[in-house]
Protein backbone atom coordinates (compact mmCIF):
# COMPACT_ATOMS: atom_id res chain seq x y z
CA UNK A 1 0.00 0.00 0.00
CA UNK A 2 1.30 3.69 -0.57
CA UNK A 3 -0.58 6.88 -0.14
CA UNK A 4 -0.95 9.49 -2.44
CA UNK A 5 0.90 12.61 -1.71
CA UNK A 6 -0.07 15.56 -4.21
CA UNK A 7 -1.29 18.55 -3.00
CA UNK A 8 -2.89 21.78 -4.21
CA UNK A 9 -1.06 25.55 -2.94
CA UNK A 10 -3.77 27.67 -4.39
CA UNK A 11 -4.00 27.28 -8.14
CA UNK A 12 -0.57 25.33 -8.47
CA UNK A 13 -0.74 21.19 -8.33
CA UNK A 14 2.69 19.88 -6.60
CA UNK A 15 3.54 16.28 -7.01
CA UNK A 16 4.23 16.23 -2.91
CA UNK A 17 4.49 18.86 -0.43
CA UNK A 18 7.67 18.75 0.60
CA UNK A 19 9.51 21.61 -0.29
CA UNK A 20 13.55 22.86 -0.10
CA UNK A 21 12.99 25.90 1.58
CA UNK A 22 15.04 29.40 0.56
CA UNK A 23 18.45 30.06 2.15
CA UNK A 24 19.22 26.22 2.39
CA UNK A 25 19.23 25.12 -0.98
CA UNK A 26 21.33 27.22 -3.20
CA UNK A 27 19.91 27.42 -6.81
CA UNK A 28 18.21 24.22 -6.41
CA UNK A 29 21.48 22.15 -7.92
CA UNK A 30 23.69 22.47 -5.37
CA UNK A 31 23.04 19.11 -3.81
CA UNK A 32 21.24 17.28 -6.97
CA UNK A 33 23.51 14.23 -5.93
CA UNK A 34 21.66 13.98 -2.30
CA UNK A 35 18.37 15.59 -3.40
CA UNK A 36 17.34 15.95 -7.39
CA UNK A 37 14.84 18.76 -6.97
CA UNK A 38 12.87 17.28 -9.39
CA UNK A 39 11.32 14.69 -6.40
CA UNK A 40 11.00 17.84 -4.37
CA UNK A 41 7.22 19.49 -4.71
CA UNK A 42 8.95 22.67 -5.49
CA UNK A 43 12.48 24.14 -5.07
CA UNK A 44 12.39 27.72 -3.29
CA UNK A 45 15.39 29.64 -4.49
CA UNK A 46 17.80 31.75 -2.26
CA UNK A 47 16.18 35.02 -2.40
CA UNK A 48 17.37 36.69 -5.42
CA UNK A 49 17.30 40.85 -6.15
CA UNK A 50 17.93 42.30 -9.31
CA UNK A 51 21.79 42.85 -8.84
CA UNK A 52 24.08 40.28 -7.16
CA UNK A 53 24.85 40.79 -3.24
CA UNK A 54 27.36 40.20 -0.78
CA UNK A 55 25.77 39.90 1.91
CA UNK A 56 26.67 40.60 5.92
CA UNK A 57 30.50 40.31 7.63
CA UNK A 58 31.12 36.97 9.27
CA UNK A 59 30.68 35.50 11.79
CA UNK A 60 27.04 35.43 9.79
CA UNK A 61 25.68 32.40 11.65
CA UNK A 62 25.96 30.88 15.56
CA UNK A 63 24.57 27.32 16.63
CA UNK A 64 22.03 27.47 19.69
CA UNK A 65 19.85 24.94 21.53
CA UNK A 66 18.25 23.00 19.04
CA UNK A 67 18.94 25.81 16.44
CA UNK A 68 21.04 28.39 14.64
CA UNK A 69 21.55 31.92 13.90
CA UNK A 70 22.22 33.97 10.66
CA UNK A 71 22.50 37.09 9.54
CA UNK A 72 23.67 36.42 5.72
CA UNK A 73 21.78 39.17 4.37
CA UNK A 74 21.17 37.64 1.17
CA UNK A 75 24.21 37.25 -0.25
CA UNK A 76 23.40 36.04 -3.91
CA UNK A 77 24.11 35.68 -7.44
CA UNK A 78 21.23 38.12 -8.79
CA UNK A 79 18.39 36.93 -11.10
CA UNK A 80 20.52 37.49 -14.20
CA UNK A 81 22.64 35.00 -13.43
CA UNK A 82 20.14 33.04 -12.01
CA UNK A 83 18.16 32.90 -15.20
CA UNK A 84 21.25 32.12 -17.36
CA UNK A 85 22.83 29.63 -15.03
CA UNK A 86 20.57 27.77 -12.96
CA UNK A 87 17.04 27.90 -14.48
CA UNK A 88 17.48 26.25 -17.97
CA UNK A 89 19.31 22.86 -15.60
CA UNK A 90 16.10 23.49 -13.40
CA UNK A 91 13.60 23.69 -16.60
CA UNK A 92 15.37 20.59 -18.39
CA UNK A 93 15.07 18.51 -15.04
CA UNK A 94 11.48 19.48 -14.71
CA UNK A 95 11.88 20.65 -11.47
CA UNK A 96 8.96 22.86 -9.65
CA UNK A 97 10.50 25.59 -9.21
CA UNK A 98 9.54 28.84 -6.90
CA UNK A 99 11.76 32.21 -7.32
CA UNK A 100 11.98 33.91 -4.06
CA UNK A 101 12.20 37.80 -4.78
CA UNK A 102 13.69 40.52 -2.64
CA UNK A 103 14.37 44.32 -3.16
CA UNK A 104 15.88 47.20 -1.17
CA UNK A 105 12.96 49.43 -2.89
CA UNK A 106 9.73 47.91 -4.02
CA UNK A 107 10.55 48.83 -7.64
CA UNK A 108 13.15 46.32 -7.04
CA UNK A 109 10.57 43.46 -6.43
CA UNK A 110 9.48 43.98 -9.77
CA UNK A 111 12.52 44.08 -11.66
CA UNK A 112 13.53 41.01 -10.35
CA UNK A 113 10.17 39.56 -10.84
CA UNK A 114 10.02 40.83 -14.76
CA UNK A 115 13.56 39.50 -15.72
CA UNK A 116 11.75 36.25 -14.61
CA UNK A 117 8.67 36.74 -16.59
CA UNK A 118 10.91 36.14 -19.86
CA UNK A 119 11.85 32.98 -18.72
CA UNK A 120 9.54 29.51 -19.15
CA UNK A 121 9.93 27.26 -15.74
CA UNK A 122 9.16 29.24 -12.83
CA UNK A 123 5.83 28.36 -11.19
CA UNK A 124 5.78 30.68 -8.61
CA UNK A 125 7.04 34.15 -6.82
CA UNK A 126 7.84 34.32 -3.17
CA UNK A 127 8.15 37.64 -2.04
CA UNK A 128 10.57 37.86 0.90
CA UNK A 129 8.97 40.15 2.99
CA UNK A 130 10.37 39.16 6.39
CA UNK A 131 14.21 38.51 6.07
CA UNK A 132 15.75 40.08 9.82
CA UNK A 133 18.98 40.75 8.11
CA UNK A 134 19.00 43.74 5.61
CA UNK A 135 18.74 47.19 6.83
CA UNK A 136 16.59 48.28 3.64
CA UNK A 137 13.65 46.12 1.95
CA UNK A 138 12.83 42.84 3.90
CA UNK A 139 10.87 43.13 7.63
CA UNK A 140 10.41 47.13 6.49
CA UNK A 141 7.28 46.16 4.07
CA UNK A 142 6.18 42.99 6.10
CA UNK A 143 5.78 44.26 9.08
CA UNK A 144 3.47 46.89 7.97
CA UNK A 145 0.30 45.71 6.94
CA UNK A 146 -0.28 48.87 4.27
CA UNK A 147 3.27 48.73 2.62
CA UNK A 148 2.74 44.71 2.42
CA UNK A 149 -0.64 45.03 0.74
CA UNK A 150 0.57 47.70 -1.82
CA UNK A 151 3.99 45.75 -2.38
CA UNK A 152 1.64 42.58 -3.11
CA UNK A 153 -0.59 44.36 -5.07
CA UNK A 154 2.17 46.05 -7.54
CA UNK A 155 3.69 42.49 -7.56
CA UNK A 156 0.43 40.85 -8.26
CA UNK A 157 0.06 43.04 -11.41
CA UNK A 158 3.30 42.12 -12.72
CA UNK A 159 2.71 37.99 -13.25
CA UNK A 160 -0.30 35.54 -13.71
CA UNK A 161 2.15 33.06 -12.03
CA UNK A 162 1.43 31.69 -8.35
CA UNK A 163 2.60 34.64 -6.20
CA UNK A 164 3.28 33.71 -2.35
CA UNK A 165 4.35 35.99 0.60
CA UNK A 166 6.30 34.92 3.50
CA UNK A 167 5.68 36.48 6.49
CA UNK A 168 7.46 37.26 9.34
CA UNK A 169 7.15 35.77 12.88
CA UNK A 170 8.19 39.17 14.32
CA UNK A 171 5.40 41.26 12.59
CA UNK A 172 3.47 43.01 15.61
CA UNK A 173 0.50 41.57 14.16
CA UNK A 174 0.48 38.43 12.21
CA UNK A 175 -3.01 37.92 11.19
CA UNK A 176 -3.25 41.42 9.94
CA UNK A 177 -0.24 41.54 7.48
CA UNK A 178 -1.40 37.94 6.52
CA UNK A 179 -4.52 39.74 5.82
CA UNK A 180 -2.73 42.79 3.94
CA UNK A 181 -1.20 40.03 1.67
CA UNK A 182 -4.52 38.80 0.69
CA UNK A 183 -5.65 41.31 -0.08
CA UNK A 184 -2.74 42.38 -2.48
CA UNK A 185 -4.16 39.75 -4.25
CA UNK A 186 -1.38 36.93 -2.96
CA UNK A 187 -2.43 33.40 -3.83
CA UNK A 188 -0.76 31.63 -0.72
CA UNK A 189 1.18 32.81 2.68
CA UNK A 190 4.51 31.15 3.58
CA UNK A 191 4.94 31.29 7.13
CA UNK A 192 6.99 31.12 9.09
CA UNK A 193 10.30 33.33 8.53
CA UNK A 194 13.39 33.73 10.90
CA UNK A 195 12.58 34.41 14.74
CA UNK A 196 15.12 37.58 15.47
CA UNK A 197 16.80 36.19 17.76
CA UNK A 198 21.16 36.79 19.35
CA UNK A 199 23.97 35.06 20.68
CA UNK A 200 26.24 36.61 23.49
CA UNK A 201 29.72 35.71 23.93
CA UNK A 202 30.26 36.09 27.66
CA UNK A 203 34.20 36.10 27.84
CA UNK A 204 34.16 38.96 25.10
CA UNK A 205 30.95 40.78 26.15
CA UNK A 206 29.93 41.07 22.90
CA UNK A 207 27.17 39.55 20.69
CA UNK A 208 28.47 36.58 18.36
CA UNK A 209 27.75 37.58 14.77
CA UNK A 210 29.11 39.96 13.26
CA UNK A 211 25.95 42.11 12.81
CA UNK A 212 24.32 41.46 16.53
CA UNK A 213 21.44 40.29 15.83
CA UNK A 214 20.13 37.58 13.63
CA UNK A 215 17.38 35.16 12.82
CA UNK A 216 15.96 32.24 14.44
CA UNK A 217 16.11 28.72 12.63
CA UNK A 218 15.90 24.72 13.11
CA UNK A 219 13.67 23.06 15.58
CA UNK A 220 13.60 25.91 18.48
CA UNK A 221 11.11 27.19 16.41
CA UNK A 222 8.98 24.58 15.39
CA UNK A 223 6.25 24.95 18.49
CA UNK A 224 6.17 28.99 17.29
CA UNK A 225 5.83 27.54 13.84
CA UNK A 226 2.67 25.65 14.01
CA UNK A 227 1.11 28.14 16.53
CA UNK A 228 1.12 31.02 13.86
CA UNK A 229 0.36 28.49 11.16
CA UNK A 230 -2.93 27.60 13.00
CA UNK A 231 -3.05 30.77 13.64
CA UNK A 232 -3.78 32.18 10.75
CA UNK A 233 -5.27 29.08 8.89
CA UNK A 234 -7.71 29.89 11.80
CA UNK A 235 -8.09 33.17 10.50
CA UNK A 236 -8.43 32.84 7.29
CA UNK A 237 -9.54 29.09 6.17
CA UNK A 238 -9.87 29.47 2.34
CA UNK A 239 -5.68 30.79 2.04
CA UNK A 240 -3.73 27.99 1.17
CA UNK A 241 -0.43 28.17 3.61
CA UNK A 242 3.10 26.94 3.13
CA UNK A 243 4.33 26.18 6.35
CA UNK A 244 8.09 26.24 7.63
CA UNK A 245 10.12 26.34 10.69
CA UNK A 246 12.09 23.48 12.05
CA UNK A 247 11.06 20.16 10.01
CA UNK A 248 13.16 18.00 10.63
CA UNK A 249 10.90 14.32 10.36
CA UNK A 250 7.89 13.30 8.50
CA UNK A 251 5.79 13.46 11.83
CA UNK A 252 6.93 17.31 11.57
CA UNK A 253 5.43 18.16 8.29
CA UNK A 254 2.11 15.80 9.46
CA UNK A 255 1.96 18.46 12.72
CA UNK A 256 2.17 21.33 10.05
CA UNK A 257 -0.38 19.73 7.12
CA UNK A 258 -2.70 19.02 10.30
CA UNK A 259 -2.20 22.83 11.31
CA UNK A 260 -3.26 23.75 7.47
CA UNK A 261 -0.35 23.86 6.05
CA UNK A 262 -1.32 23.02 2.07
CA UNK A 263 2.94 22.13 1.84
CA UNK A 264 5.89 22.48 4.07
CA UNK A 265 9.30 23.78 3.14
CA UNK A 266 12.70 22.62 4.90
CA UNK A 267 15.12 25.01 5.91
CA UNK A 268 17.79 24.30 8.50
CA UNK A 269 17.41 20.07 8.02
CA UNK A 270 19.36 20.39 5.20
CA UNK A 271 22.52 21.80 6.54
CA UNK A 272 22.01 18.81 8.64
CA UNK A 273 21.54 16.42 6.12
CA UNK A 274 21.58 17.11 2.50
CA UNK A 275 19.00 14.37 1.70
CA UNK A 276 16.47 15.70 4.26
CA UNK A 277 13.75 17.05 2.06
CA UNK A 278 13.52 13.38 0.52
CA UNK A 279 14.02 11.60 3.81
CA UNK A 280 11.02 13.56 5.11
CA UNK A 281 8.87 12.73 2.25
CA UNK A 282 9.42 9.05 2.72
CA UNK A 283 8.29 9.34 6.40
CA UNK A 284 5.36 11.10 5.20
CA UNK A 285 4.30 8.77 2.96
CA UNK A 286 5.03 5.97 5.62
CA UNK A 287 3.32 7.92 8.12
CA UNK A 288 0.35 8.13 6.00
CA UNK A 289 0.37 3.89 5.08
CA UNK A 290 0.95 3.79 9.30
CA UNK A 291 -2.54 5.53 10.15
CA UNK A 292 -4.61 4.47 7.39
CA UNK A 293 -4.12 8.51 5.27
CA UNK A 294 -4.77 7.21 1.53
CA UNK A 295 -4.22 10.86 0.96
CA UNK A 296 -1.63 13.29 2.54
CA UNK A 297 -3.95 16.36 1.55
CA UNK A 298 -6.40 15.05 3.44
CA UNK A 299 -4.43 15.55 6.86
CA UNK A 300 -4.71 19.68 5.67
CA UNK A 301 -6.48 21.60 8.36
CA UNK A 302 -7.50 18.17 10.11
CA UNK A 303 -6.40 19.56 13.59
CA UNK A 304 -9.74 18.13 16.11
CA UNK A 305 -9.70 21.80 18.01
CA UNK A 306 -10.65 20.41 21.77
CA UNK B 1 37.38 15.53 -8.16
CA UNK B 2 36.30 12.48 -5.81
CA UNK B 3 32.57 12.74 -5.02
CA UNK B 4 31.03 13.45 -1.71
CA UNK B 5 29.35 11.28 0.00
CA UNK B 6 27.17 11.17 3.22
CA UNK B 7 28.89 8.35 4.68
CA UNK B 8 28.06 5.70 7.29
CA UNK B 9 31.23 5.76 9.97
CA UNK B 10 31.71 3.45 13.39
CA UNK B 11 34.07 4.81 15.91
CA UNK B 12 36.74 2.44 15.56
CA UNK B 13 39.32 4.28 18.13
CA UNK B 14 39.94 7.12 20.14
CA UNK B 15 42.60 8.29 21.38
CA UNK B 16 44.10 11.25 23.98
CA UNK B 17 46.68 13.25 22.14
CA UNK B 18 47.01 16.18 24.73
CA UNK B 19 45.36 17.61 27.91
CA UNK B 20 43.02 19.65 24.77
CA UNK B 21 43.06 17.17 21.96
CA UNK B 22 41.80 13.67 20.95
CA UNK B 23 42.22 11.80 17.88
CA UNK B 24 38.93 9.45 16.61
CA UNK B 25 39.63 6.84 13.98
CA UNK B 26 36.44 6.25 12.11
CA UNK B 27 35.67 2.81 9.92
CA UNK B 28 33.46 2.72 7.02
CA UNK B 29 32.64 -0.06 4.71
CA UNK B 30 32.98 2.41 1.63
CA UNK B 31 35.83 2.93 -0.60
CA UNK B 32 36.65 6.45 -0.28
CA UNK B 33 39.66 8.87 -1.03
CA UNK B 34 40.49 12.45 -0.22
CA UNK B 35 43.29 14.84 -0.97
CA UNK B 36 45.35 16.19 2.31
CA UNK B 37 43.58 20.11 2.58
CA UNK B 38 39.35 18.81 2.23
CA UNK B 39 37.45 18.45 4.99
CA UNK B 40 34.47 16.33 6.21
CA UNK B 41 30.91 17.43 8.21
CA UNK B 42 30.58 14.85 11.28
CA UNK B 43 27.05 14.65 13.14
CA UNK B 44 28.17 14.36 16.87
CA UNK B 45 25.12 12.87 17.37
CA UNK B 46 21.56 11.90 16.30
CA UNK B 47 20.00 14.61 18.74
CA UNK B 48 19.13 18.34 18.12
CA UNK B 49 21.26 19.83 20.16
CA UNK B 50 24.58 20.27 19.16
CA UNK B 51 22.31 20.56 16.41
CA UNK B 52 24.86 21.13 13.01
CA UNK B 53 27.45 18.84 11.99
CA UNK B 54 31.44 20.09 12.88
CA UNK B 55 33.69 20.29 10.10
CA UNK B 56 37.01 18.74 10.69
CA UNK B 57 39.86 18.46 8.31
CA UNK B 58 41.19 15.18 7.49
CA UNK B 59 44.09 13.87 9.13
CA UNK B 60 44.28 10.57 7.20
CA UNK B 61 42.78 8.57 4.74
CA UNK B 62 43.75 4.80 4.81
CA UNK B 63 42.12 2.10 2.89
CA UNK B 64 42.24 -1.37 4.61
CA UNK B 65 40.95 -4.95 3.49
CA UNK B 66 36.90 -4.74 2.86
CA UNK B 67 36.93 -0.60 4.56
CA UNK B 68 38.43 2.95 4.89
CA UNK B 69 39.51 4.53 7.96
CA UNK B 70 39.37 8.10 8.11
CA UNK B 71 41.10 9.66 11.27
CA UNK B 72 40.27 13.35 12.86
CA UNK B 73 41.95 15.26 15.40
CA UNK B 74 40.11 17.02 17.48
CA UNK B 75 40.10 20.18 19.52
CA UNK B 76 38.05 20.12 22.36
CA UNK B 77 35.96 23.43 22.02
CA UNK B 78 32.43 23.43 23.09
CA UNK B 79 29.45 21.18 23.43
CA UNK B 80 29.78 19.65 19.96
CA UNK B 81 33.27 18.43 20.67
CA UNK B 82 32.58 17.83 24.11
CA UNK B 83 30.11 14.96 22.95
CA UNK B 84 32.52 13.60 20.49
CA UNK B 85 35.28 12.80 23.25
CA UNK B 86 32.93 11.21 24.99
CA UNK B 87 31.85 9.10 21.93
CA UNK B 88 32.29 5.37 22.42
CA UNK B 89 34.37 2.85 20.26
CA UNK B 90 32.19 1.19 18.03
CA UNK B 91 29.52 4.35 18.01
CA UNK B 92 27.87 4.68 14.86
CA UNK B 93 27.98 8.19 13.17
CA UNK B 94 27.63 9.99 9.72
CA UNK B 95 30.20 11.72 7.68
CA UNK B 96 29.77 14.13 4.97
CA UNK B 97 33.19 13.37 3.20
CA UNK B 98 35.68 14.37 1.20
CA UNK B 99 34.84 18.50 0.75
CA UNK B 100 36.17 21.65 -0.91
CA UNK B 101 39.44 21.48 -2.25
CA UNK B 102 42.95 20.43 -1.38
CA UNK B 103 46.38 21.72 -0.60
CA UNK B 104 48.60 21.61 -3.85
CA UNK B 105 51.29 19.05 -3.11
CA UNK B 106 53.40 19.03 -6.75
CA UNK B 107 56.58 21.00 -5.55
CA UNK B 108 58.35 20.32 -8.47
CA UNK B 109 62.10 20.08 -7.76
CA UNK B 110 62.20 22.29 -4.65
CA UNK B 111 60.60 20.95 -0.75
CA UNK B 112 57.51 22.03 0.33
CA UNK B 113 57.46 23.78 3.45
CA UNK B 114 54.18 22.41 5.46
CA UNK B 115 53.20 24.55 8.55
CA UNK B 116 50.89 23.83 11.39
CA UNK B 117 49.94 25.72 14.13
CA UNK B 118 48.14 23.76 17.35
CA UNK B 119 44.88 22.59 15.81
CA UNK B 120 45.75 23.44 12.43
CA UNK B 121 47.89 20.15 12.67
CA UNK B 122 45.25 17.83 10.49
CA UNK B 123 45.56 18.42 6.91
CA UNK B 124 49.22 19.09 7.35
CA UNK B 125 50.05 15.63 8.71
CA UNK B 126 47.63 14.14 6.10
CA UNK B 127 49.72 16.22 3.48
CA UNK B 128 53.29 15.27 5.33
CA UNK B 129 51.80 11.55 5.20
CA UNK B 130 51.28 11.30 1.56
CA UNK B 131 54.07 13.44 0.51
CA UNK B 132 56.08 10.73 2.66
CA UNK B 133 54.66 7.81 0.60
CA UNK B 134 55.29 9.01 -2.42
CA UNK B 135 59.44 9.77 -1.47
CA UNK B 136 58.28 13.82 -2.37
CA UNK B 137 60.59 16.22 -0.17
CA UNK B 138 59.53 18.58 2.17
CA UNK B 139 60.31 20.20 6.25
CA UNK B 140 57.88 20.14 8.52
CA UNK B 141 56.97 22.99 11.45
CA UNK B 142 54.18 21.85 14.07
CA UNK B 143 54.01 25.27 16.19
CA UNK B 144 51.77 24.64 19.82
CA UNK B 145 51.61 26.85 22.66
CA UNK B 146 53.66 24.48 25.13
CA UNK B 147 55.31 21.01 24.32
CA UNK B 148 52.42 19.62 25.95
CA UNK B 149 50.07 20.82 23.13
CA UNK B 150 51.80 19.32 20.52
CA UNK B 151 50.19 16.56 18.79
CA UNK B 152 51.19 13.29 16.85
CA UNK B 153 55.32 14.45 17.40
CA UNK B 154 56.22 10.57 16.61
CA UNK B 155 54.66 9.96 13.08
CA UNK B 156 55.41 13.91 12.21
CA UNK B 157 59.08 12.90 12.64
CA UNK B 158 58.44 9.55 10.93
CA UNK B 159 57.07 11.58 7.98
CA UNK B 160 59.63 14.09 7.62
CA UNK B 161 62.51 11.15 7.99
CA UNK B 162 61.33 9.28 5.48
CA UNK B 163 62.50 11.87 2.63
CA UNK B 164 65.32 13.24 4.82
CA UNK B 165 63.28 16.31 5.31
CA UNK B 166 63.64 18.09 9.04
CA UNK B 167 60.91 18.45 11.69
CA UNK B 168 60.84 21.51 13.37
CA UNK B 169 59.22 22.38 16.82
CA UNK B 170 58.08 25.28 17.76
CA UNK B 171 56.58 26.33 21.48
CA UNK B 172 55.32 29.46 22.56
CA UNK B 173 56.74 28.64 25.86
CA UNK B 174 59.74 27.27 24.65
CA UNK B 175 58.93 24.18 26.29
CA UNK B 176 60.00 21.90 23.42
CA UNK B 177 61.36 22.94 20.00
CA UNK B 178 62.55 26.31 19.34
CA UNK B 179 60.98 29.15 20.95
CA UNK B 180 58.46 31.35 19.62
CA UNK B 181 55.76 31.28 16.63
CA UNK B 182 56.54 28.48 14.10
CA UNK B 183 56.21 31.22 11.37
CA UNK B 184 59.31 32.43 13.20
CA UNK B 185 60.93 29.26 12.59
CA UNK B 186 60.22 28.79 8.94
CA UNK B 187 61.33 32.61 8.28
CA UNK B 188 64.98 31.69 10.09
CA UNK B 189 65.35 28.68 7.53
CA UNK B 190 64.22 31.11 4.93
CA UNK B 191 66.76 33.85 5.76
CA UNK B 192 69.35 31.14 6.09
CA UNK B 193 68.98 29.95 2.49
CA UNK B 194 66.71 27.82 2.24
CA UNK B 195 64.36 27.18 -0.94
CA UNK B 196 60.88 26.18 -0.86
CA UNK B 197 58.83 25.68 -3.76
CA UNK B 198 55.29 26.28 -1.90
CA UNK B 199 54.13 26.88 1.71
CA UNK B 200 51.04 24.95 2.69
CA UNK B 201 49.90 25.98 6.37
CA UNK B 202 47.27 25.38 8.49
CA UNK B 203 46.31 27.09 12.08
CA UNK B 204 45.30 29.90 14.05
CA UNK B 205 44.37 33.19 11.84
CA UNK B 206 47.07 35.26 13.38
CA UNK B 207 49.72 32.74 12.44
CA UNK B 208 48.10 32.05 8.57
CA UNK B 209 48.68 36.28 8.23
CA UNK B 210 51.56 35.46 9.46
CA UNK B 211 52.75 33.19 7.21
CA UNK B 212 51.17 35.24 4.55
CA UNK B 213 53.44 37.92 5.16
CA UNK B 214 56.71 35.85 5.49
CA UNK B 215 55.97 34.09 2.01
CA UNK B 216 55.28 37.70 0.12
CA UNK B 217 58.45 38.88 2.00
CA UNK B 218 60.92 36.09 0.70
CA UNK B 219 59.07 35.06 -2.45
CA UNK B 220 57.30 31.98 -1.53
CA UNK B 221 53.78 30.48 -3.02
CA UNK B 222 51.99 30.28 0.26
CA UNK B 223 48.39 28.15 0.65
CA UNK B 224 46.95 28.46 3.80
CA UNK B 225 43.83 26.31 5.14
CA UNK B 226 41.13 28.66 6.69
CA UNK B 227 38.39 27.82 9.16
CA UNK B 228 35.24 29.63 9.38
CA UNK B 229 32.20 28.99 11.20
CA UNK B 230 29.80 27.03 8.99
CA UNK B 231 26.37 25.22 9.02
CA UNK B 232 26.51 22.63 6.03
CA UNK B 233 29.81 22.49 4.34
CA UNK B 234 28.54 21.95 0.74
CA UNK B 235 28.04 25.58 -0.10
CA UNK B 236 24.63 26.63 0.37
CA UNK B 237 24.39 28.15 3.91
CA UNK B 238 26.86 30.52 2.76
CA UNK B 239 27.80 30.93 6.66
CA UNK B 240 32.26 30.04 5.75
CA UNK B 241 32.38 33.75 3.66
CA UNK B 242 35.52 34.83 2.65
CA UNK B 243 36.85 37.71 0.70
CA UNK B 244 38.49 37.45 -2.30
CA UNK B 245 41.11 40.52 -3.27
CA UNK B 246 38.96 40.33 -6.48
CA UNK B 247 36.41 41.42 -4.10
CA UNK B 248 34.34 38.35 -4.61
CA UNK B 249 32.63 36.40 -1.84
CA UNK B 250 33.12 33.03 -2.02
CA UNK B 251 31.80 30.62 0.51
CA UNK B 252 35.60 28.39 1.57
CA UNK B 253 34.00 25.71 2.24
CA UNK B 254 33.25 24.98 -1.56
CA UNK B 255 35.91 27.40 -3.17
CA UNK B 256 38.30 26.36 0.02
CA UNK B 257 39.53 25.58 2.69
CA UNK B 258 42.62 26.00 0.56
CA UNK B 259 43.22 29.48 -0.55
CA UNK B 260 46.39 30.79 -2.28
CA UNK B 261 47.04 33.65 0.22
CA UNK B 262 47.27 36.08 -2.75
CA UNK B 263 43.80 35.43 -3.61
CA UNK B 264 42.60 36.72 -0.02
CA UNK B 265 41.54 39.90 0.36
CA UNK B 266 44.10 42.49 2.22
CA UNK B 267 42.78 41.99 5.67
CA UNK B 268 43.83 38.75 5.65
CA UNK B 269 47.43 40.84 5.47
CA UNK B 270 46.51 43.49 7.71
Amino acid sequence: MSAGTATRVGALTLANPILAASGTFGYGLDLVEFCPPERLGAVVTKGLSPRPRLGNPTPRIVETAAGMINAIGLQNIGVEAFCRDALPVLRERAALVAVNVFGERMEEYLEVMERCEREEGVAAYELNVSCPNVTAGGMEFGHDPVQLERLTRMCRAATRRALWVKLSPNAPDLVATARAAVAGGADALTLINTVRAMAIDPVARRPVLARGCGGLSGPAIKPIALRMVWEVHRALPEVPLVGIGGVETGRDAVEFLLAGASAVQVGTAIFRDPTAPLRILSELEQFCVEHGVAEASSLIGGLQWP
Amino acid sequence: MIPRRDLPVRVAARAELSPTCFRLTLSTPEVIDAVPGQFGMLACGDTFDPLLRRAFSLAGVVRRVGRTEVELLIKEVGRGTARLRRTVVGAELRLLAPLGNGFTLEGGDRPLALVAGGIGLPPVLFAAEVLAARGAAFDLFVGAVSGKELLEVERCGRAAAAVGGELVLATDDASRGEEGFVTDAVDRRLAAGRSYARALVCGPDPMLAAMAKVGRRRGVDVELSLEEAMACGVGVCLGCVVELSDGRVVPSCKEGPVFSAERLAARWWS
